[in-house]
């Protein structure tokens, strides 16, 4: 018998209408909440985690990295703020804050020395002889972190990649493309010659004393007229490791 | 760490641009001020109170390095020590320099914790004597400079502390402390 259309039908077709809509929402909340106790789960594990090698995380860096990169994984911030959970457990804020302030004390106080530009791992050294009395070790990756945290005062804290080198800028001088290529010709010696830069970056020699009277204005560089063949060297102390012991004396606070 | 006799040498030294004059100013101020604070504790730890300019001095050359202290360099740093009241040109030439490590006033507290330490607050002695005599010995007064010695004698004299006389030759110059 042939179906006639009619009230019934339509009827018949609302109500599976509804059925499905029914069946889709059920779908999707018994999802919702799936992922919802998933996610709970999640944070109670990490919180158990974080709780369980709590002291892990506060001594070993490269397992505090470790963590870190797992929470940005998932999406969590342990340093968003200073306050809540995060904080509370491992007063992980606290230890990022004061290294901080360890790290602008360390910029300041080796300033005249290497001009604001300070090659990141000598920075953690010095960080690290100042914190001799602290249990916790401090790692580069942390260095990073708490830079990146500094950020947020605009003081120009950045920092910047040399060649292989990572050097930390705590001047607003702003470094062209012909500064870093000389800084990063003087990693090899610690020096650079004019007749040096001109030969290997093939340049004019206008250029080249210009880029590097630019960098001795900023004190980045020291002239040395000392050597015997007559040769003026420009010494660039952000990427030589004598700066460590230079300036050091005076951070003692 | 490279040494100089006992005298532990800072990092700075082995760094060549040190022995340069800087040109910047705040470069040169840093630079100053170390090669100021060189001198004064070498100076101090080796009882040394005159220094050559155009002489051989451990300090103005680093041979590790290759590198010498120009004259210009080291009149500059002197110059420096000179204008806190930490040094004195001894001729216009400024050719020999006095190294005050302590002060003329620091010298003559030495001198005063001395004179109570010994119980000579009424005593009479020769100014060599507190030079090189047996009292003095394992004090910053045993060798110390004469020139140096005199003035902060006089200044103790100028405060009535003590009393100079004369002897009948220049090197038994005598002193009457009264404290």
């Amino acid at each position: 018998m042939r179906r006639r259309p009619g009230i019934g039908g339509l009827q018949t077709a609302a109500a599976a209408r509804d059925q499905y809509r029914l069946l889709g929402e059920n779908v999707a909340k018994i999802r919702t909440d799936l992922m919802t106790e998933q996610l709970a789960t999640f944070r109670s594990q990490l919180e158990e985690f974080a709780r369980k090698h709590k002291n892990d995380i506060r001594k070993n860096p490269a397992f505090r990295s470790q963590f870190h990169e797992m929470c940005a994984k998932v999406g969590v911030d342990p340093l968003a703020s200073n306050k809540g959970f995060w904080a509370e457990l491992l007063g992980i804020g606290d230890f990022y804050y004061e290294l901080g302030v360890q790290i602008v004390d360390i910029c300041l106080a080796t300033r005249p020395h290497n001009g604001g530009l300070i090659n990141l791992q000598e920075l953690c050294n010095l960080l690290c002889q100042r914190r001799k009395s602290a249990r916790e070790a401090v790692s580069e990756d942390d260095c990073l972190r708490a830079i990146s945290k500094l950020k947020v005062l605009g003081s120009g804290f950045e920092v910047i990649s040399v060649g292989k080198k990572k050097l930390v800028r705590s001047v607003p001088t702003e470094l062209n493309k012909d500064h870093n290529e000389i800084l990063e010709l003087a990693q090899a010696q610690g020096f650079v010659t004019v007749e040096e830069v001109e030969r290997r970056l093939t340049w004019s020699s206008g250029r080249a004393i210009d880029a590097l009277e630019t960098l001795l204005k900023e004190g980045l560089a020291m002239i040395d007229d000392g050597h015997r063949d007559g040769k003026r060297r420009y010494w660039f102390p952000c990427v030589s490791s004598l700066s460590s012991s230079v300036g050091v004396d005076s951070l003692k606070i | 760490m490279q040494k100089l006799g006992d005298f532990k040498l800072p990092q700075f030294f082995n760094y060549p641009p040190y022995f340069t004059l800087q040109p910047v100013r705040d470069t040169r101020e840093k630079q100053v001020q170390l090669w100021k604070e060189l001198i004064l504790d070498y100076c101090r730890t080796q009882k040394i109170f005159v220094i050559g300019l155009e002489e051989e001095f451990p300090l103005f050359s680093n041979p590790a390095i290759e590198r010498t202290l120009s004259h210009e360099a080291r009149d500059a740093f002197l110059l420096a020590l000179v204008s806190e009241g930490r040094a004195e040109w001894m001729d216009k030439g400024h050719r020999k320099c006095l190294i005050l490590w302590h002060r003329i006033q620091d010298w003559a507290d030495c001198i005063l914790n001395f004179v109570k330490d010994n119980g000579l607050e009424d005593s009479v002695m020769t100014v060599e004597e507190i030079r090189s005599g047996t009292e003095s010995q394992g004090t910053d007064l045993h060798g110390m400079d004469r020139t140096v010695l005199m003035r902060a004698l006089r200044l103790l004299e100028h405060k009535g502390k003590l009393a100079i006389f004369k002897g009948t030759s220049a090197d038994d110059e005598g002193v009457k402390f009264s404290i």
